[in-house]
Order: C-alpha cells, then sequence, then structure tokens
C-alpha cells in the first residue's frame, strides 16, 4: 500500500463514521416519533461514538501520525478499535430503547464492558505499534 | 483461517453477525421470554386476613343493602350484599376519563390477579382475560410488575418479590388487610417488615398523602409526556375507593397530567391516591365489557400486562 493509498483509506473511515454519525441521530429521531416523544439519553447521545470514537479520531490520528494505515499490523488495531466503537454504539441503542420502555437488563452493561475493552485494546496496540515503529526507525 | 478474518470486510462481517444475535437476544429476554415462573400461592392466614377486614368493615360506611342472593346490575353500576360500584364519564382538560366510585363490605373483595395465574418476568394476558378467568365483576390494569426485575410485588397476602426498585426515592402503595392505603418507601422499609399486608403495588408516584397532593406540574412518570392515557386509584375512607382510568393519545381525548389526576382525586375525597401503569396499559373493566378505550396512541386494543387489581366475589 502506498502512502496516497493509505491517506485514501484514513478519509474513507472518517467519512464512513460521519455516515454512522447522521444515521445514528436518525434512528434516535425516528425512534423518538414512535416513542410518543419520550427520549433516552443513551439513544440520543450514542451519536457521540461514531463521531467522537469514529470521525474525529481517524481524522486526529492521519494528522498526528502520518501513514498510519501503512503500517503492518494496522488492520489488526483497525479491526479491534471499531468493533469497540461498534459495540458501545450498538450498546447505546439498545439501552436507549430499555428506558424508554422504562425496563433495564443486565446485559447492557455487557455491551458497555466489551466496548470500552475493545476500544482500550485497540488503543493500546496502536500505542505499542507506534512506539515499537519509531524504536526501529 | 486467522490470515482470512483479517481481509478486509471478513472481521467486520463477523462481528455484525454477533452484535446482530446479541441484540436479538436481549431484546427477546427483556421483552419476551418468560422467567422465573412461579405458580400463585394461596395465602395460608386468609381466613384470618377476613376476621380482620370484617371487624373493620362494620365500623365504617359499609354498601347500602342490595338484595341477599342477587345484584343490581346497569351498564353503569353494580350492588350486592357486598359490593357497591358506581362509574361515572366525566369530560375535562380535553379528556374523557372513567370515574369508579367503590364501597365494599370488606377488603377481601379488593383482589389481585397475575397473568396467567403465575408469577415471572414477560408473563402476559389482557386486562379482559384475566377478569373474566376470575370472574371479576370491575378491573384495572395493575403495576405491570413483570416488565421490571425489581419493585415488592405483593398480592393477595403473598410475597413475590421483595427487591427495591433502584432509584432510592420510590413510593409502593400498601393495601393493608382492612383495606387502609398507605404509601412505603421502598428503600426505607422492607416488604417484610410491612403488617398485615394484603396488597403492594410498585410503580407510582403517589398522587395524594395524607389529604394532600404531593406531584406538581413537573411530576412525571420516567421520561413520559405529560399527557397520557392513566390507571390510578385512591382511598376515601374504610372500604370506599376511587378508581380513574382515563382515555388518551387520541384527538377525542389528550390525556391526564399527574396534577390533573391528583386533581381528581382530591376533588373526590381521597385522602391517599397513587398512579398504577398508564399508556397503553390503562384499561377499565366492567361486567364484561372494556370501559375506555386503550390505546398505546396507534392501535385501539388491549395492552397485554403482567396484573390486574380488580373487585370480585369469587
Amino acid at each position: 500500500m502506498n502512502s496516497t493509498e493509505g491517506s485514501r483509506q484514513i478519509r474513507k473511515t472518517v467519512i464512513v463514521y460521519l455516515i454512522l454519525t447522521a444515521v445514528s441521530i436518525a434512528v434516535a429521531n425516528i425512534y423518538a416519533q414512535f416513542g410518543h416523544g419520550v427520549r433516552s439519553a443513551a439513544m440520543t447521545l450514542m451519536f457521540l461514538y461514531p463521531l467522537l470514537g469514529g470521525a474525529l479520531f481517524y481524522f486526529t490520528l492521519g494528522l498526528i501520525v502520518s501513514r498510519i494505515s501503512d503500517r503492518r499490523n494496522y488492520r489488526l488495531f483497525y479491526n479491534i478499535y471499531n468493533s469497540g466503537i461498534a459495540v458501545l454504539t450498538v450498546g447505546s441503542l439498545l439501552k436507549g430503547i430499555l428506558d424508554i420502555a422504562g425496563t433495564a437488563s443486565g446485559y447492557v452493561q455487557l455491551f458497555q464492558v466489551a466496548g470500552w475493552a475493545g476500544t482500550a485494546a485497540g488503543l493500546g496496540y496502536l500505542i505499542a505499534m507506534v512506539f515499537k515503529s519509531r524504536k526501529l526507525s | 483461517m486467522k490470515k482470512s478474518l483479517f481481509k478486509p470486510y471478513r472481521w467486520a462481517a463477523v462481528l455484525a453477525v454477533l452484535l446482530t444475535f446479541s441484540f436479538v437476544f436481549v431484546l427477546l429476554d427483556t421483552f419476551v421470554i418468560p422467567k422465573n415462573v412461579t405458580e400463585v400461592k394461596q395465602r395460608e392466614a386468609t381466613e384470618q386476613q377476613n376476621t380482620a377486614s370484617e371487624k373493620q368493615s362494620a365500623a365504617e360506611d359499609p354498601p347500602e343493602s342490595g338484595s341477599e342472593t342477587e345484584a343490581a346490575v346497569t351498564d353503569h353500576s353494580y350492588q350486592d350484599k357486598n359490593i357497591k360500584i358506581t362509574i361515572d364519564t366525566v369530560q375535562a382538560y380535553d379528556t374523557t376519563f372513567y370515574v369508579a366510585d367503590i364501597r365494599l363490605s370488606n377488603a377481601s373483595y379488593l383482589k389481585t390477579a397475575l397473568a396467567e395465574n403465575s408469577f415471572g418476568r414477560n408473563l402476559k394476558e389482557t386486562t379482559s382475560d384475566m377478569a373474566e378467568e376470575h370472574q371479576a365483576i370491575f378491573a384495572i390494569n395493575g403495576d405491570y410488575y413483570g416488565f421490571r426485575n425489581n419493585g415488592y410485588v405483593l398480592r393477595n397476602g403473598v410475597l413475590y418479590r421483595d427487591t427495591a426498585r433502584q432509584a432510592g426515592n420510590d413510593e409502593a402503595l400498601v393495601i393493608d388487610g382492612h383495606g387502609d392505603f398507605s404509601i412505603i418507601n421502598e428503600n426505607a422499609v422492607s416488604a417484610d417488615s410491612l403488617t398485615n399486608p394484603w396488597q403492594v403495588l410498585s410503580f407510582g408516584p403517589t398522587l395524594i398523602e395524607n389529604g394532600e397532593i404531593v406531584v406538581d406540574s413537573t411530576t412525571e412518570v420516567s421520561q413520559s409526556k405529560n399527557s397520557n392515557p392513566r390507571t390510578a386509584i385512591g382511598q376515601v375512607s374504610g372500604l370506599h375507593y376511587i378508581v380513574i382510568v382515563a382515555d388518551g393519545r387520541t384527538e377525542e381525548s389528550a390525556g391526564l397530567s399527574l396534577l390533573e389526576l391528583a386533581q381528581e382525586f382530591a376533588e373526590r375525597g381521597c385522602t391517599v391516591a397513587y398512579n398504577l401503569d398508564g399508556g397503553g396499559s390503562s384499561t377499565m373493566y366492567f361486567n364484561g365489557e372494556i370501559v375506555n378505550h386503550p390505546t398505546d396512541g396507534r392501535s385501539s386494543q388491549q395492552r397485554e400486562v403482567s396484573d390486574i387489581v380488580y373487585i370480585g366475589n369469587e
């Protein structure tokens, strides 16, 4: 993969996350229409995961660590980190549905734990990857 | 295998399947799959409870005597020697609501029933089906205990769940063996410390306590909108009760706020009044018919609920 391709991949990731942000906002608003205007903070704010954890994060990453997506183990970080953000977003949607219905489930916490664990593991791997390559260079 | 998982989209596809499965499982577990099911138990001390209530009723406002053997029944009233019920339809606040005035000779006629005659999560039946199964004369939806994992459940003298709700200020309605209402804070009073409890309903909020309205115009149920279909029950005096069920979420009937509901109970002299499950659950059943127009704002039919409060001889 050359550097142009790497930049393109980061840009594509940012765009996909921006689309997911818009979808999250739309889902929360459509759900509120069917819930007699009742809203849940968990569902209303779920767009923050793809916006901050996705679009803003990758945009910043692309600026700070140039050609990060060219690194050999980038795909592993990418998969783990994105999985964490996905699990957090879906967990937030689920919590919102249960909140609006007026009930709860212990399983929602598992989504939070798994999501944050995935995100942290991804970030940890990213940091290790960056430092290792700096040592080598 | 490892390499194939790291090809673009493979990981995402596997994750999508896992997330979808988990998401659907949690929804089914929360809303559909019956759990912790136990059959309804009979209270061993029913006789004792009845005796206590009879003593109380002798001193209080007994219903007018009807026929000793037959009930006098109209479309809006019922009267026998132990039970007197009158239902009025009221139009106010751009809302239609139904007010039942109930007088009993004994607290044992104020009963509750659980869906499928069992205690458990996600067990549901319509109010009218449960009412018919128990030969109820009059019934309303209860607190929908089976939709939550906490909140006291004590019915017909039997304690099924003694787990307090988590908010810290959740209030429960206690109906004792004499048929008198009181309000407890679930975090301050344990279910098994109650003296001679007959029913405990865990929803709220309290509308009237010690004769005073305790809600204001900003009080709401969870994140509910202000005007809604409502179901609530109050006590005027010994064995004399008021039940109000309001239609809502339609062009014909907006629904009541909790303050409006409380004011209606106060006007009728209630010293204690308590809000039960509302919205699409709100249903009033009388003498084989549904009195109100149950709706969740989309479909006009009864919602299946987990419990009812009813008046019956059986």
